[in-house]
Formats: structure tokens, C-alpha cells, sequence
């Protein structure tokens, strides 16, 4: 009995011994997330968590974050949010209360970024997410969310610009759109840039989202005449719009969709099919773009395809740039508080991988999106704000043309 | 008038296709009184089935549809022998429940086995299309139209003149004697049950010719099924075809000339109303 | 002996009521939403446990009072009160309205009816204007857990209450008659129509407060989370898993299926949903007449119990 106590005592005092005599080791600074890992969303949801891990990763790898004098390395603290909204908010309350981490990084689609959003401004603690860019998550005068995906109304914006450059001039043009947060944004801000270049809406068709049946408005946009088709929707409509398209012979001169096509899953799911379709995006992996951590977006690129297997898109570049803003801001306010972070946050300007990383008054970063097209099953950057980059394939040939 | 010509055929060959998918659950639910709330996830489980043997060992899909009736039998059959018929002679209302667990186990299960990512069965056939003068017909959905009719005799043929047919039908109505016949009800049960998943699983491998494919399809397909078994009645196998028809053109109509967004409502709107005015459905004897 | 229970009862209160006081922020969050759970349950109890009609179409009294509320705040800047006053009078002239053709079907019928009513009921908010059609609304921020905590668990000891007031009274006798055997009832003079239709309604007015209170406390709601069919699945199971037709049935289940849920949300995320399902696989299998059955019968069948459940029911 006294043998064991004795041993007792002695793992005891080590044990103490051994809490009290190592080095005191600096606390990590951890950002908070609800992503959507399973569920409906999962399949551009999971490019954040990869994005966050990477950032956070790279940055830890090359000495960490600077506040104050001290060295500090940051975590990621990561809940799956099935992709439903409500859960999402009561993860992100977890986050705050009950995980207490230091700041917060955003989900993935506007819906959920202008719920949670409602969470952050609560609890007063700084969120910047990628993954929300509807102009509603910015108009209502709060504080403490920061959003690095371009403002939904100006999807278009170099598209319709573009349009009035094609030729034969298209004349004619649907706006189709999904009817979630996202998608009603876009619309709402094509249709004045559409008037403005002196395009005829012909038609103007809300769906619901998650629709699988686009045969009936494929058959109105033939028989309307449409030359351009606008469509504002998630990438499995999208799918479904294009494939039902070819099995009922409609094609319009061009097509352009705001998501979908800047992701190689999307087009190697469509195969030939993808061909002419146009998409928009504000980054491309394009070595002109330096970064601090990692040399630039082009070696991103490569170094993210060899550790995840497949090629980012501006989905895990923003999300990397959110990491980074926090990165930035926490070295530049010097400490993590978060009253002092948000205003640092606030006042960013810095070159990125992703862009120059700069937000607004009302939190939303606005970087210009340029053309893209894919032309024989590759992506090709065709048009941005100084004008054409490569030539379009236009007008889209018949599809038995092809 | 081209365009509510082109409407009205999209409607039709909607209608079959929806048929084809209604087939297995109206089956089930008007011989065994039982409510299959994973219907669609069956469909689901089929639909990957058939991705999978197109993507892995070339197999058109059409072709291979008695392939996946078949796999999807053995599953439909184990699920019924193993579990439902747990609960068959429990208050109805636990099968609904029970079901409703099945379903979200199965989404699950596919989710962790195929990822969330979506599939497409990309045949080359897939964007084929025949045209009738300004109509313009896809084949894959004209294919899955008569799939749809070939099916639904077949059922009405087998329920109303096959031995088996009848002894399904008789075991249903009457355990009692049907054991006193020598009849094993377990078997018969798992049988009639397989055979609907068999039917779900072959209308999930012609949905994926159509549309894309993913894990969480499933509910919105249960949901479409129930509006068609009950719009046709489950007392004739070829209401769901009836059925079928009607969704598919009044949603294909009211998506063209109402708005894009009222799809929804119309379909279940016509739904509430045949459960208000006739719960038999339109070829369902009135009680 | 009755006593005794009483005095259990009223302490739990007293504790629950005190937790904003002693419990963290999460364990508040978490109250609430098992309240607010409760509340629904014990709703579908009146409904689906008393009188018999297993309603799918609770979620649309749960989205109404949502909407109410929502609507009342965002779009007509009343207060809050107003909004759940608002929600009520939606929820009681749908059960009217639509309760008196539905609540003539029978068994699945009646159960299915209701499903499509659900979905419906989301098809049609999800193009009004007025409601934010699918985009949805966003309500003006509260930072104020224990005033919800307190409001929640007010309802539910009303709707508890309400219950036992049913138990004891001749409506609520009425409506046992009616699902025991609805032509005898009727044979001998319960107007069943007019009984059925105030269950439904009484059902759906803590339903559409329920609603009411998580719209403004999530400040968020849409067509889809509103409508949500697995929602009223849930309460659904947790009234059955607690025991369907007692007074305190549906409340222990919802607290123990919430509290099971909850530790696997926040601990394994992946299989949560999973678990979710495989429960109510099993438990409609193993115990389908709830756990109040289970403890009554658990002294003399014993682990037996379970194993009569299913010889009983199969085939």
C-alpha cells in the first residue's frame, strides 16, 4: 500500500514538475468557421475548409503571426453545418461562447453569410468570410463582417461590357436567376447595366432553386430568339441547364453562367459539352499576383493542386485571403482584440495572391471579374477591364454544328 | 403555338419519366399499405448504381437497367425482410416514421460513400434528339417515356393475371388465409418490396441520363412520387402513368406561362386538391 | 404520492427557470432550443397523441407564426408582440380553413395531406414579396438569451398545462373518443368535426408561438427552414419517443432526443444527422409506444419488453 502511494506521490510531483517547468508555450490564435462539409453546399464548401487549413498552414509555416513583440501561430476550429443556415448560426454562437476562439472566419454562399453575419455583429467579434456576395449581407450598416468575394450586382459587369464589343452585336438577351440571396443580387444588378448598353431583355425569368427541369424555359428562350442567355444559378442547375440544352437543340449565340464553369469538376463533369460556355471570375492563378507567404498565385496553384489533388478556384483564393486579412490585420492593430482588429481590418490595403485586398465602407472588398470561356474543354480568359485578352469563340454553333 | 406545342410534349415525356419514377412507390403502398418515405433515396441508390456500372465497366445505362432492377431487387427485398417487416402490422403512421429514419440513414450512407460532389451518366447518345417539325424531342426522355409504358402494363399485367401477381395481391388483403394457403408472407412481402425498389432503382438510372446526381435527391423525388401514386390512385397500376401525365404537363404549363417559381405550387396544389375531392385519385375506385 | 410528484415537478421548474442565472451561454442556447422542441411536441401531442391524426402539417402553423412575427417586425416595424398576436390569427384560420376538408381523411390520408400542405405552404411563401419570397427575412438583432429563455419555457408550461386541462375535460375526452373509435363518437353525439378542427387549432396556435419566439431569436428565416418537414418529423418522434397521449410524455422526450442530438452536433458532426436517423429506425422498432411505456412495462417484462414490441408488431 505505502509502496504504491509513494509511487503515486512521485508520478504527482512529477507531473507538476513537469506543467510547471516547461517554457510557457504562447497561446495559439484561433479563427473560428462553420463550413458546409456535407449536405447540399459540400462541394464548394469543402474548398474553404481546405483554403483555411492551407492559409493558416502556409503562414504558421513561415513563423507565424506577429503581435506585439511575441511570435504567435494560428488554428483553425472547424464545425460542418450539413449546409443548413440554422445550424450554421448555432455553431458560430458555439464558436463565440463556448470554443471562445479569437476571431471569425465566414461560411461558404450568401444565404448563410447573411445569418451568421447577424451572429458576429452580436457578439461584436470580427468575421471575414469569402464565400457570401450578396449586396444584402453589406447594406445593413453592420460593423463587423468583411466579405472578399466581389459584389454580386456587378457579376455581369464585364460580360455585358464585353457583349457590346461581339460581333454580330447580340441584341436580344434572357436573365434567367435562381431565386436564393446570391442570384437575385446578380439580377437585380444586370438589368441596368443590360439597359444601359442598350440590350433588350426579352426575358426575365426567376426559378426556383434546385430546380432539375429547365426543358420549359429552354423551349421559351427558343422561341424567343434570345442571341445571349444569362443565367444566375448554383452549379447543378447550371448542369442540368446545359445538358438540357443540347437534348433539345437550343443554342443561343452565347451563354454565360456565374458559377460553374471556373471549377474543373463542372467541366469535366460536362466533357465537350462545356465547350463555349461562358463564366466570369475575379482571380486566375496569374504569377502577377505576388503574395507575402506564398510567392505568388501561380506557385499557389501548384502547391495547392499537389496537396489537395485538385486545381483551386476563386472560391479557395478568397478563402486564403480571409486567413490572410485576419493575418494582416492582427499584425497591424498588434494585438487581437477585437474591436482594435475589426478597425485594422477596416483600413487594409495589401497585395495578395488574391488581388489587392482592400474593403470598402460597407465591408465588401470590389475587385473587377474577367470574361472566361472554355474553349476546347480548357479555361481561357477572354475579357477584362482593359479589354480582350484572347479571342472569343462567338457566335456558338448549332450543336450538332460542333 | 409552337411554343405550347413544344410545352405540352415536355410535359408528356416529363409525365413519363415521372411515371417510371411513382411506379415502384404507388406499387408498394397500394398492395402492402406501406409508405415508403425513402423512395426517392432508393431512386437515388439506383441512379449512383447505374453511374457506376456506365462509369466503370461501360455500360450504357439503358441497357443496363435490368442490372440495377435487379441489384436494387436484392436491396429492396433485404430491407423489407430485415427490417420492415418489423413493423407491418404496427399503426401505419411507424412505417411513415420508420421510413423517414431510412431515408435519412441512406442519404447519409451515400454521402460518406460518394461524396457530395455531383455525378452526370454522360452516354453519347445523352444529348440526341429527334425533331417533328418545330417540335424537337430529347431521345433519352422519348426512351424513358416508353420505358414508362412498358413498365406500367407490365405491372398491371402481372398484378391482375400473373399467379404471383395474385398471390401478392391476396396475401395483402388476407394474411390469415393466405398462410392457411400455405403461403409464406415474409417472402411475399420482401418480394412485392423488391420488386418496387427494383422499379425505383431503373427510374433512377433514366433520371441520370436527364438530370445530374447527387446525394440529396432523394426528398424531392419522394415528395414528386407521392403527388403522382395519389393524383393517378394507387388501386390501378396504370394511374401512375394518368398521373404521371397530368404533373408533368400542368408543371411544364405553369412554368411557362405562370412563372418559373410556381412549379412547386401548382403540383402540390393539385395534390391537396385530389386529396381533398377525390382521395382515390382519378382512376381509383371511389370507396 | 401525488404530492411528491408535484413537488418534483414545480423544484424542476424553479431550477429550470433560474439556469440563464447559473448556466453558460451554450447551455441557454441549448434550453432554448429544447424548449421551444418541447413546445412543438407537446403541440403535436393535442393533434396527433389525443386525438389521434398524426399531423405532418405542424411545420406550416411553425412557419406561420414565424412568418407573423417576421413580417409584423421587418416589413410593418410593430413589435414583437404583435408579430406573434399575428402569427396566431395565420395559424388559426389556416386550421380552419384548411383543417375542416383535411381532417376529413382518414389514417395516411390525413397524414399526407398535411405533408403536401407543407410543401405548399413553402411553394407559396417562397413568391410573396412581401414575406422576402425565398431569400427570406432578417429580423432587427436581440441580444437578450435569458428574455427568450424565459418566454420559451413560459409556453411550455402553458402548453403542458394546457394538456393536463384536456386530460381532465370533457373536450379533451371527446377527443380520446374520437381516436379510439371516431363513428362511435360520433354515434354518441361528439361533434367530431367541430372537436377535431379546435384540436388542430389549438395545436397549431403553440406550434405558430413556438415559431414565433425562434424566428427572432435566430433573427433569420426562410421558406425552407420555416416549412422544414423534418421538423415536424422531429417533434413527431419526440412526442412518440417520450409517449404519445400522457401529459409528460412528449417533454421528456424532446429534452433527452435533444440532448442526445446536441452532443453529437457539436462532437462528431459527420454522422449527427446519421445518428438522427438510425434512432428513429430504432426506436420506432424497439419502443414504438414511447418511453413512458417502457418504464410502466419494464417492471415485469424487463429486457423482454423489447423483444415483445417487435413479435407484436411484425409480420
Amino acid at each position: 500500500m505505502s509502496r504504491a502511494m509513494t509511487r503515486f506521490g512521485g508520478a504527482l510531483l512529477c507531473a507538476a514538475l513537469t506543467a510547471y517547468g516547461l517554457p510557457a508555450f504562447a497561446k495559439d490564435i484561433v479563427l473560428g468557421a462553420s463550413v458546409q462539409l456535407t449536405g447540399s453546399s459540400a462541394n464548394t464548401g469543402r474548398y474553404y475548409r481546405d483554403a483555411y487549413q492551407f492559409a493558416i498552414d502556409k503562414i504558421n509555416e513561415k513563423g507565424g503571426v506577429k503581435v506585439g513583440d511575441k511570435q504567435e501561430k494560428l488554428a483553425l476550429k472547424l464545425y460542418d453545418n450539413q449546409s443548413n443556415v440554422n445550424l450554421s448560426v448555432r455553431q458560430y454562437v458555439q464558436l463565440v461562447s463556448q470554443d471562445k476562439v479569437d476571431l471569425l472566419l465566414g461560411p461558404f454562399a450568401s444565404n448563410f453569410a447573411l445569418a451568421d453575419s447577424a451572429i458576429s455583429e452580436k457578439y461584436k467579434i470580427p468575421m471575414v468570410q469569402g464565400g457570401g456576395a450578396s449586396d444584402q449581407i453589406f447594406s445593413r450598416g453592420f460593423k463587423y463582417i468583411f466579405g472578399t468575394l466581389a459584389p454580386a450586382s456587378n457579376y455581369f459587369g464585364s460580360t455585358v461590357e464585353m457583349l457590346t464589343k461581339l460581333d454580330p452585336k447580340p441584341s436580344k438577351v434572357a436573365l434567367l436567376y435562381a431565386d436564393d440571396a446570391f442570384d437575385v443580387s446578380v439580377a437585380k444588378g444586370t438589368r441596368p447595366l443590360l439597359k444601359k448598353a442598350g440590350l433588350t431583355i426579352a426575358m426575365d425569368e426567376r426559378y426556383t432553386s434546385n430546380a432539375s427541369d429547365f426543358n420549359s424555359l429552354l423551349s421559351q428562350i427558343k422561341n424567343a430568339n434570345v442571341d445571349a442567355v444569362l443565367v444566375a444559378g448554383h452549379e447543378t442547375e447550371i448542369l442540368n441547364f446545359i445538358r438540357q440544352a443540347k437534348s433539345l437543340a437550343v443554342a443561343p449565340k452565347m451563354y454565360s453562367f456565374t458559377v460553374g464553369v471556373p471549377s474543373a469538376d463542372f467541366r469535366k463533369a460536362l466533357g465537350k459539352d462545356a465547350d463555349y460556355a461562358f463564366g466570369m471570375t475575379a482571380w486566375l492563378p496569374s504569377p502577377k499576383l505576388k503574395d507575402k507567404w506564398f510567392g505568388d498565385a501561380a506557385q499557389f496553384a501548384k502547391d495547392y493542386k499537389a496537396k489537395f489533388g485538385y486545381d483551386p478556384d476563386y472560391h479557395a483564393a478568397s478563402g486564403v485571403a480571409d486567413v490572410e486579412a485576419i493575418a494582416e490585420a492582427i499584425e497591424a492593430a498588434g494585438s487581437t482584440d477585437h474591436q482594435k482588429v475589426r478597425d485594422a481590418i477596416a483600413k487594409l490595403n495589401f497585395p495578395s495572391l488574391y488581388g489587392t485586398i482592400a474593403f470598402g465602407e460597407n465591408g465588401q472588398i470590389d475587385l473587377a471579374q474577367t470574361v472566361i470561356q472554355v474553349q476546347d474543354e480548357k479555361l481561357v480568359p477572354v475579357y477584362d477591364a482593359n479589354g480582350f485578352v484572347e479571342k472569343p469563340k462567338y457566335p456558338m454553333p448549332a450543336w450538332n454544328a460542333r | 403555338m409552337d411554343l405550347l406545342a413544344q410545352i405540352l410534349v415536355n410535359g408528356v415525356l416529363l409525365g413519363g419519366l415521372y411515371a417510371v419514377m411513382a411506379l415502384g412507390l404507388a406499387l408498394v403502398w397500394g398492395v402492402l399499405n406501406i409508405v415508403n418515405l425513402a423512395h426517392g433515396a432508393f431512386i437515388m441508390l439506383g441512379a449512383y448504381l447505374s453511374w457506376h456500372l456506365f462509369t466503370y465497366l461501360g455500360i450504357d445505362p439503358f441497357l443496363g437497367l435490368p442490372i440495377t432492377a435487379i441489384v436494387m431487387f436484392g436491396v429492396g427485398y433485404g430491407v423489407q425482410r430485415g427490417l420492415l417487416n418489423l413493423v407491418v402490422r404496427a399503426p401505419m403512421f411507424n412505417t411513415l416514421l420508420i421510413t423517414f429514419g431510412l431515408e435519412v440513414v441512406l442519404t447519409y450512407l451515400a454521402q460518406l460513400a460518394f461524396s457530395a460532389d455531383f455525378r452526370t451518366i454522360n452516354p453519347s447518345y445523352a444529348g440526341a434528339h429527334v425533331a417533328f417539325g418545330p417540335v424537337v424531342i430529347p431521345l433519352a426522355r422519348l426512351m424513358a417515356f416508353g420505358i414508362a409504358i412498358v413498365l406500367t402494363v407490365g405491372m398491371w399485367i402481372f398484378l391482375l393475371r400473373t399467379k404471383l401477381g395474385r398471390a401478392i395481391r391476396a396475401t395483402a388483403q388476407n394474411l390469415v388465409a393466405a398462410r392457411l394457403y400455405g403461403v409464406e408472407p415474409r417472402h411475399l412481402y420482401a418480394m412485392t418490396f423488391g420488386i418496387g425498389i427494383g422499379l425505383a432503382g431503373a427510374a433512377g438510372g433514366l433520371y441520370g441520363t436527364v438530370s445530374q446526381i447527387n446525394p440529396y435527391i432523394g426528398a424531392t423525388l419522394t415528395a414528386k412520387s407521392f403527388a403522382i401514386a395519389i393524383i393517378g390512385g394507387l388501386d390501378n397500376p396504370l394511374g401512375v402513368l394518368v398521373g404521371g401525365l397530368v404533373l408533368g404537363i400542368i408543371e411544364s404549363l405553369t412554368v411557362a406561362y405562370v412563372g418559373a417559381t410556381f412549379g412547386d405550387v401548382a403540383s402540390f396544389g393539385v395534390l391537396v386538391l385530389v386529396l381533398i375531392v377525390r382521395p382515390s385519385g382519378i382512376l381509383g375506385k371511389t370507396a | 404520492m401525488k404530492a411528491l410528484w408535484l413537488i418534483l415537478i414545480l423544484l424542476a421548474l424553479v431550477a429550470l427557470a433560474a439556469l440563464p442565472w447559473y448556466g453558460s451561454d451554450v447551455v441557454i442556447q441549448f434550453g432554448i432550443s429544447t424548449l421551444l422542441l418541447a413546445v412543438l411536441a407537446q403541440g403535436w401531442n393535442i393533434i396527433g397523441g389525443y386525438t389521434g391524426y398524426a399531423s405532418f402539417g405542424n411545420s406550416v402553423f411553425y412557419g406561420l407564426g414565424a412568418y407573423g412575427v417576421a413580417i409584423a417586425m421587418v416589413q410593418w416595424n410593430l413589435p414583437f408582440g404583435f408579430g406573434m398576436a399575428f402569427g396566431v390569427v395565420l395559424a388559426v384560420v389556416f386550421a380552419f380553413l384548411l383543417g375542416i376538408p383535411v381532417l376529413r381523411l382518414k389514417g395516411h390520408y390525413f397524414a399526407i395531406a398535411t405533408l403536401a400542405l407543407a410543401q405548399v405552404m413553402a411553394a407559396i411563401v417562397s413568391n410573396i414579396p412581401l414575406a422576402g419570397q425565398n431569400i427570406g427575412l432578417v429580423l432587427p438583432p436581440l441580444n437578450n438569451d435569458r428574455l427568450f429563455y424565459e418566454l420559451s419555457l413560459g409556453l411550455l408550461v402553458l402548453a403542458t398545462l394546457t394538456v393536463f386541462w384536456l386530460t381532465r375535460s370533457k373536450f379533451g375526452f371527446g377527443l380520446i373518443a374520437i381516436r379510439e373509435n371516431e363513428e362511435g363518437a360520433a354515434v354518441m353525439g361528439v361533434n367530431t368535426t367541430l372537436y377535431k378542427v379546435l384540436a388542430f387549432a389549438l395545436s397549431g396556435i403553440f406550434t405558430a408561438l413556438a415559431g414565433g419566439i425562434h424566428a427572432y431569436w435566430i433573427t433569420f428565416l426562410d421558406p425552407e427552414s420555416a416549412f422544414d418537414i423534418s421538423l415536424n418529423v422531429k417533434m413527431i418522434i419526440m412526442a412518440v419517443f417520450g409517449g404519445p397521449g400522457t401529459v409528460l410524455g412528449p417533454v421528456v422526450g424532446a429534452f433527452v432526443l435533444s440532448a442526445i442530438s446536441e452532443v453529437l452536433s457539436s462532437e462528431v458532426t459527420s454522422i449527427a444527422g446519421l445518428f438522427f436517423g438510425v434512432v428513429v429506425v430504432a426506436a420506432v422498432v424497439l419502443m414504438p409506444r414511447g418511453i413512458a411505456d417502457v418504464i410502466r412495462r419494464f417492471r415485469t417484462s424487463g429486457w423482454r419488453y423489447f423483444a415483445e414490441n417487435i413479435k407484436a408488431h411484425r409480420l
